[in-house]
């Protein structure tokens, strides 16, 4: 490019496994080895990548440093907070309007985020939570949405700025299906080296299982916290350290929720089948015949313009007529009803 | 060259001496301080993943919970081996490793020792010994076979041979069993026959007093290292053979 400067550039592909982005993995892995992060207390810039010094950066921060050198620091600095100074690329996703990636400077609120940018809410349902950070974030819920977001105060709220994943949540999704699922995504992509992170993630898998399939018992949260507690102190990397967050987050500001699996078997978000019964309420349904369309296994039966009903032996609460109908007729209500059929 | 630099620290309250940079498990070893570890092998470094050698470190009015034998001290700091937050990480971690081999007694020991966490909730994985350190991997591959190696991720790690087949490269060594801090390894012996990870070795012995010495693999792994002679005695019969030379070189009856 007539600058003078030459140098070569190799490109390597990555290992494909979530824990080779963990820097010591990521080096573990390029140099043809198990993609293992390693004990901490040896720098990357002392003793990195072929046993060289290494500088290890994000694309995103090396995309951050032609501006910083054509413009200098200062100005750099004027966008963003304190802590945290210029811009941060999210992928906004999940239930809201606009998906997408979006640069916005460092501590922008979520409201502004999820509302402004991404449009609000699909169906303008409620919103009840924003996962940030990717599958070892945290939830946070509606009250803290006039948060501003950088690095300090995501972290101060149990959630972190991680891969700039932002999922946004509605009032259908169930807080403890949300912390399974990310738990059971982190016990396959865990490297599996240390125990606390391994066999942690197993345990907490196992109570969470248990408590989306209706067997929570009395004392599970405790121990949900006692075992997250001791993974954030004991594990060997960040992946481990912030495993748990999801767990840690969604007990801090949806423990109703655990409770309501626990103890009165009911998943208040109607998603865990097991703890859900889907009813069509007379007096919103019209008759328009939509849920019995969308239904799978033929479960709803009415006439036209009449009010339709669910044969509770039958249905597989899929949630399919819920997502169907158009009027809110049809609502997610706890198994203490469900007829006996059901069960058979 | 320069002399290391010594740093004053204390441990439970106690002043000790260390250089710059040592491993806080071996201040604490060196000072009477005994912290428990599992996958701490003074020939393997930077293993550091039981998590059972937990200790306190408080410095700048700031403490944090470290794995002492991957914990170099680098500055005056206090360390506590036995504190209320480093109980209860230990006893979460014993008892994760209680329900993750819930066969090995030395991990029902140390549980027994130090106290793990009520683990009455959990189904423990039946039949299991292993902990997952991995110490037999990294013998193997330092001693050059490199015939066992961590499997998978996650929960689902484990360790095997290539596809689970047995090895071509395995010598029947066992060093993988005697670096095992719960003894996980299954390997049989019986007389000149011995058998591990589905490969079976034909153990050989000693001309002169006819002691099992080896595998004809590992002699041979051992003689291409070291750049010698593949050795026929036993170490015994070596000896005696050497002070035989040197007794009569020296006209010694």
């Amino acid at each position: 490019m007539g600058s003078g400067h030459a140098l070569k550039l190799s490109v390597v592909r990555g290992g494909g496994a979530f824990v080779c982005g963990e820097s010591t993995a990521l080096m573990a892995s390029i140099e043809g080895r198990v993609g293992e992060p390693r004990a901490k207390y040896i720098r990357s810039v002392q003793r990195g990548l072929w046993n060289q010094p290494t500088v290890l950066n994000n694309v995103e921060t090396l995309a951050n440093i032609p501006k910083i050198l054509l413009e200098g620091g200062e100005k750099f600095a004027e966008t963003g907070t304190t802590g945290s100074s210029g811009t941060k690329v999210f992928a906004l996703v999940g239930k809201v309007k606009r998906t997408g990636l979006v640069e916005v400077p460092m501590g922008t609120t979520l409201r502004h985020l999820i509302y402004d940018i991404g449009g609000g809410i699909l169906g303008n349902r409620p919103f009840k939570a924003v996962q940030t950070g990717g599958p070892s974030g945290g939830c946070i819920p509606e009250s803290m949405l006039d948060l501003k977001v950088d690095f300090d105060s995501l972290a101060s709220y149990g959630a972190m700025m991680g891969s700039g994943g932002m999922i946004v949540m509605d009032d259908r999704s169930c807080m403890v299906e949300v912390a399974r699922y990310y738990t059971n995504f982190l016990c396959e992509e865990s490297c599996g080296k240390c125990t606390p992170c391994r066999e942690g993630l197993r345990r907490m898998l196992e109570i969470l299982t248990d408590i989306c399939e209706g067997r929570g018992r009395e004392g599970d949260i405790g121990l949900l916290e006692r075992l997250g507690h001791a993974m954030q102190d004991a594990s060997l990397c960040s992946l481990g350290k912030t495993a748990a967050n999801p767990v840690l987050t969604t007990i801090q500001y949806f423990r109703e929720e655990y409770e309501a699996h626990i103890r009165e078997k009911r998943c208040p978000a109607g998603v865990c089948k097991n703890l859900t019964r889907f009813e069509i309420v007379p007096d919103k349904c019209v008759g328009c015949g939509m849920c019995a369309r969308g239904c799978p296994v033929d479960a709803i039966s009415g006439g036209k313009k009449e009010t339709h009903v669910i044969d509770q032996a039958r249905c597989i609460t899929c949630g399919s007529c819920r997502e169907a109908c158009k009027f809110s007729a049809v609502i997610a209500a706890g198994r203490e009803n469900i007829s006996e059929g059901r069960q058979a | 060259m320069t002399k290391k630099q010594q740093i004053d620290i204390k441990i439970n309250g106690r002043p000790c001496t260390c250089t710059k940079g040592e491993f806080l498990l071996e201040v604490a070893k060196r000072n009477g301080f005994y912290i428990p570890t599992l996958c701490h092998h003074p020939g393997i470094a930077e293993q550091g993943c039981c998590r059972v050698c937990l200790a306190e470190v408080a410095e700048n009015g700031r403490s944090k919970i470290v794995v002492s034998c991957v914990y170099p001290v680098e500055r005056p700091c206090e360390a506590y081996t036995d504190s209320e937050r480093v109980k209860e990480d230990r006893s979460v971690v014993l008892m994760l490793l209680a329900m993750r081999a819930p066969e090995s007694t030395e991990i029902k020991a140390l549980c027994k020792q130090y106290g793990a966490m009520d683990h009455s909730r959990f189904k423990p994985i039946d039949g299991e010994k292993c902990i997952m350190c991995g110490l037999c991997a990294r013998a193997c591959a330092s001693l050059g076979a490199g015939a066992i190696s961590t499997v998978l991720r996650g929960t689902s790690k484990k360790i095997s041979t290539p596809y689970d087949e047995p090895s071509e490269t395995c010598v029947g060594c066992l060093s993988c069993t005697k670096v095992c801090p719960t003894n996980a390894i299954a390997y049989t012996e019986d007389k000149d026959k011995r058998s591990i990870w589905g490969r079976g070795f034909t153990l050989i012995s000693c001309p002169e007093c006819g002691e099992p010495i080896g595998t004809r693999e590992e002699m041979e792994l051992a003689a291409l290292r070291s750049g010698e002679e593949v050795q026929e005695l036993c170490p015994k019969c070596r000896k005696k053979k050497m002070s035989d030379v040197l007794a009569h070189t020296y006209g010694i009856e």
